[in-house]
């Protein structure tokens, strides 16, 4: 059956899909039909008011000079309000322009999740990919609003720009002690690295099986033949164990979404619950290496 | 489902498959040319890098081996720049020859004898002085400062303040090098002229300014080659001050900095450097705090962990317990800035408004500043100074190492 509904569907669609041949050596794309709707219609205004409030910060700071504008574009930065602000709303060049920015780009991405949970509805599918999407969400909305409104300051958020970012990621760890020693990073960073092992895994499971036809995913999960069976021997020999055509998928989901989850608590712990990690380290004795360096209690 | 059908699902599952195995030989050379590609980028950038570093004269080994650390001589130091020693001119000699013959006691010297004794009570031996430490380190012949008519007369402006600046070098070695904390054995170097002048009259001491709108200093701005300097846009927007206006550059010395005062412990945060429950929320402190140490990691040439312990900053001990002393000598150090910032620079006459000290005013980019001498003779202390401090800042308690 499965076998059936695919090969219709893939006779259905191979009528008018057209095949760009440059992209054909990296993957199987096929461009369009999108679909704007609504809520993509909401989310792309948001989008854009987002970028020209940046583009109108940034523009600032450069004269509105296009050549400053592109050789400095790394180093830009829409900061939020200083600390002494609080949570009040600054003026425009105080942190303004990055509240505005933020709550645009907050509602972007709102819209986003909401756009992909209809079209996932009106496909007929569940919806795991906008629940797996809400999981990235939660950790934006973690570091760039609840957090800040927990301790009182949106001056805890990243600014927006490239440079922003990647000062924020070491400021907020020294400033909270060394972020390594976060147990929910550590959950974080099991999950990123265990998301990238299973989807190579996977990936080349499924590669090393194509002459088994393992690759037919829908017709292997209902109902496995010689490729699947081959992989899961391979795995079985290796490591004792192995997924199945589909939990192999809900695996993967899981590591993806601890990622985001584990982080965004890791985020919203640091300050209220505990203010310095590596001290938290020392009190949970987690390697004995760390003691000298301790601080005495 | 009939035969004809089977066959022509067959056909179409066989045609899907052979889709699917060409497209995997694509992605299979695809993803080879990708990683010989990414190779090739990464071993051209890091050649670029490594070549623009020696051009630089960026020193390598000094990065974060404490023990490799080797002094740089001075003429050396000005040979890197395409620079020599001075020596006083052939006009000058001749007239200090004619009157050195005239007074060989000197006629109004009235530092260098209290500091360093009745020797430069002598005309000779204060032209030694003069033509070891002055010309060199200022980078000037005698006639800069001198009549060469009458070397006692104070009628140039830059003698009075040539004068004062050799007390404040005399006050500060006492009061800050003397009492830096080291491990036994370690050299005490001395200030001289050379420290910061580095053979120029009037030495640019911020030569770390990093202003995005300079195409030079691209590179530093985005932190590439520079460690993420602050431009003064991040300045403004972190609350940076200094006299009450958001400085140009920052290299450490700002109003909060210079506000700073020891508590009864002899202890004092320059730089708040990781939260406990009662700080403040807000990361500006911290953005202020990583800007100032970005300069000290410019200033001296060094990595973070040439003081720091990496697991944790605030620590003054490696996992292992080994004493970081430069971490405890960074926080001296920070001390005699702020003397030198409140104390010293205001008294100066002639000084330029704007000009403050830092790091890189003496140590250019390398650990143990090139215009330093290992002179073994010191400063005696002087009860009564020519020029005494505007505030009292004792000395900060030394973090030395737990017996």
């Amino acid at each position: 059956m499965a076998t059936e509904v695919y090969r219709e569907s893939f006779e259905r669609r191979t009528k008018t899909v057209r095949y760009i041949r440059i992209l054909e050596g990296l993957a199987d794309t096929q461009f369009g039909p999108v679909y704007l709707g609504m809520w993509g219609a909401f989310a792309l205004f948001s989008y854009l008011m987002c970028v020209f409030i940046t583009a109108i910060g940034y523009g600032e700071q450069v004269g509105y000079n296009p050549i400053r504008f592109l050789r400095e574009f790394a180093v830009l930065t829409l900061y939020p309000p200083s600390s002494a602000s609080g949570l009040q709303m600054a003026p425009l060049q105080q942190g303004g322009y990055w509240q505005l920015a933020t709550l645009f780009l907050v509602l972007t991405l709102v819209f986003w999740t909401i756009r992909i949970w209809t079209r996932a509805v009106a496909n007929g599918l569940r919806p795991m990919v906008p629940v797996a999407f809400s999981a990235a969400l939660f950790l934006f909305a973690a570091i760039y609003v609840i957090h800040p409104i927990w301790v009182g300051s949106w001056n805890e958020a990243p600014g927006h720009g490239i440079r922003a970012v990647l000062l924020w990621t070491n400021h907020f760890s020294v400033k909270y002690g060394n972020f390594y020693y976060n147990p929910f990073h550590m959950l974080s960073i099991f999950g990123l690295l265990g998301s990238t092992v299973i989807l190579a895994m996977h990936g080349g499971t499924i590669l090393a099986t194509l002459s088994y036809g393992s690759h037919r995913e829908l017709d292997e999960i209902e109902d496995s033949d010689e490729g699947t069976h081959r992989a899961q021997l391979l795995w079985r020999w290796v490591m004792g164990f192995n997924a199945t055509a589909f939990s192999i998928h809900q695996w993967a989901l899981g590591f993806a979404t601890l990622v985001a989850v584990a982080g965004a608590i890791g985020v919203l712990a640091s300050g209220p619950v505990e203010p310095n990690w590596f001290v938290w380290g020392c009190r949970a004795d987690i390697t004995p290496g760390l003691q000298a360096a301790c601080p005495t209690p | 489902m009939s035969t004809d059908n089977m066959s022509a699902a067959d056909g179409a599952i066989a045609q899907y498959d052979e889709k699917q195995r060409s497209i995997m030989r694509g992605e299979v050379a695809g993803l080879v040319a990708g990683a010989i590609l990414a190779l090739g980028g990464v071993i051209a950038l890091t050649l670029m890098l490594a070549d623009r570093r020696a051009f630089e004269g960026y020193r390598a080994e000094s990065q974060y081996n404490y023990a490799g650390v080797q002094r740089v001589s001075y003429t050396d130091y000005l040979a890197s720049q395409g620079r020599k020693v001075v020596q006083p001119s052939a006009e000058a000699i001749t007239a200090y020859n004619a009157w050195q013959a005239a007074n060989p006691k000197t006629v109004n010297v009235n530092v260098l004898n209290k500091y360093l004794g009745d020797k430069y009570t002598d005309t000779a031996a204060v032209f030694g002085y003069m033509s070891s430490y002055f010309t060199p380190g200022v980078g000037v012949s005698c006639e800069y400062c001198h009549n060469l008519e009458n070397f006692s007369s104070d009628e140039k402006p830059t003698k009075a303040t040539a004068r004062a600046m050799l007390v404040m070098q005399f006050e500060l070695q006492n009061k800050w090098i003397e009492t830096i904390p080291r491990p036994e054995g370690q050299v005490v170097y001395q200030l001289k002229c050379a420290s910061c002048h580095n053979g120029q009259p009037k030495f640019w001491n911020n030569a770390l300014i990093v202003s995005a709108s300079d195409p030079k200093n691209f590179g530093k701005a985005a932190g590439v080659f520079g460690g993420g300097n602050p431009t003064s846009y991040d300045l403004k927007n972190i609350g940076v001050t200094l006299n009450g206006q958001t400085p140009p550059f920052y290299s450490f010395v700002d109003d909060e900095y210079l506000a700073a005062r020891a508590d009864a412990d002899g202890s004092v945060n320059f730089f708040q450097v990781t939260a406990d429950k009662d700080t403040p929320p807000g990361l500006n402190a911290t953005y202020r705090n990583q800007n100032a140490m970005y300069h000290q990691n410019s200033a001296l040439g060094v990595g973070c962990d040439f003081c720091h312990y990496g697991g944790y900053f605030a620590s003054y001990v490696l996992e292992d317990g080994t004493f970081k002393w430069p971490k405890s000598q960074a926080r001296h150090m920070q001390g005699m800035v702020q003397d030198i910032a409140i104390n010293w620079f205001p008294q100066m006459p002639n000084l330029v408004d704007t000009a403050q000290p830092n790091c890189y005013m003496c140590h250019r980019g390398n650990v143990v500043p090139p215009g330093d001498y290992d002179d073994p003779e010191r400063p005696a202390q002087v009860a009564d100074p020519e020029i005494k401090p505007l505030v009292d800042l004792p000395v900060l308690k030394p973090i030395l190492p737990e017996q």
